[in-house]
């Protein structure tokens, strides 16, 4: 039963779509930036806001990131049970801490690096039980 | 925190049940497909088409959105690195969920990988 095994393959699709969906929250962020200084107090200024928003190319971009993610995820899920995809999933809780030391150069606390050591061995643990019942089924 | 933590997490807790229900669906929704993995272009999209057509996958997105919804409201209300961390719970609701509801065999590593990430989410977020 090769469908419950986490493969590389399915690994990379994971990664690529915790990726993709820090690029939907970028893209929200930068889209909204254009209409920033709107004080948006009632239904009129609201409308105006989201007008704004609406004609930021980083909107679509958003929407198109958002339905990327749908795409990959669906494609994950498929493969994988979901008590496996959503544990694997909190990835980006290493990388995050490893991308900003390395290349942020910034300073990172001890808790935090048990944090995600924890996180580390909570996500291979994972793996390697539907590795063990991918065997079993066999 | 003036507006109480039981509220805050009362709310938090309904965002990750909402979010976990919208998983369920679409898990379900796959599933029925009986989709087998390919990395054939045309039979992912073809997949996905059916995909978006199944009415379970919908009701998935209305509490989706109502996740997102109540979302901003634990926003406005609690600290980022607390919101964060207290929704580290979602990784046991879904845990449970797939265990209770679509039969997934959990076994005794997934029970404690589960955990051991739900610790360390907690520990990044607070620290």
């Amino acid at each position: 039963m090769f469908k419950k095994k986490v493969t590389f393959k399915i690994l990379c699709l994971l990664i690529a779509s915790d990726m993709l969906e820090t690029a939907v929250h970028f893209f929200f962020k930068k889209s909204t930036l254009g209409a920033s200084y709107e004080q948006v107090t009632d239904l009129a200024t609201a409308v105006v806001f989201l007008k704004i928003v609406f004609f930021s190319p980083f909107f679509w971009g958003g929407l198109l990131a958002v339905f990327s993610v749908f795409i990959l995820w669906s494609l994950i899920l498929s493969k994988i049970d979901l008590s496996v995809a959503v544990p694997i999933a909190s990835f980006s809780y290493i990388l995050v801490p490893l991308v900003s030391v390395i290349f942020l150069h910034e300073q990172i606390t001890a808790l935090r690096w048990l944090g995600v050591f924890f996180v580390l061995a909570g996500v291979i643990l994972v793996s390697l039980s539907s590795k063990e019942r991918a065997e079993q089924l066999k | 925190m003036k507006e109480g933590l039981l509220l805050v997490l009362s709310l938090i807790a309904l965002t990750s049940l909402c979010d976990t229900i919208n998983q369920l669906f679409l898990k379900s929704a796959i599933d029925s497909l009986h989709f087998i993995p390919t990395f054939n272009l045309i039979k992912i999209f073809k997949f996905i088409f059916r995909l978006l057509i199944t009415p379970r996958l919908w009701l998935g997105f209305v509490f989706s959105l109502i996740s997102l919804c109540v979302w901003l409201v634990v926003l406005s209300k609690a600290d980022l690195n607390f919101a964060f961390s207290a929704d580290s719970m979602h990784y046991i609701f879904i845990a449970l969920a797939s265990h209770f509801v679509l039969k997934e065999k959990m076994g005794f590593g997934r029970w404690l990988g589960t955990g051991l990430i739900v610790v360390g989410i907690i520990f990044v977020s607070l620290s």
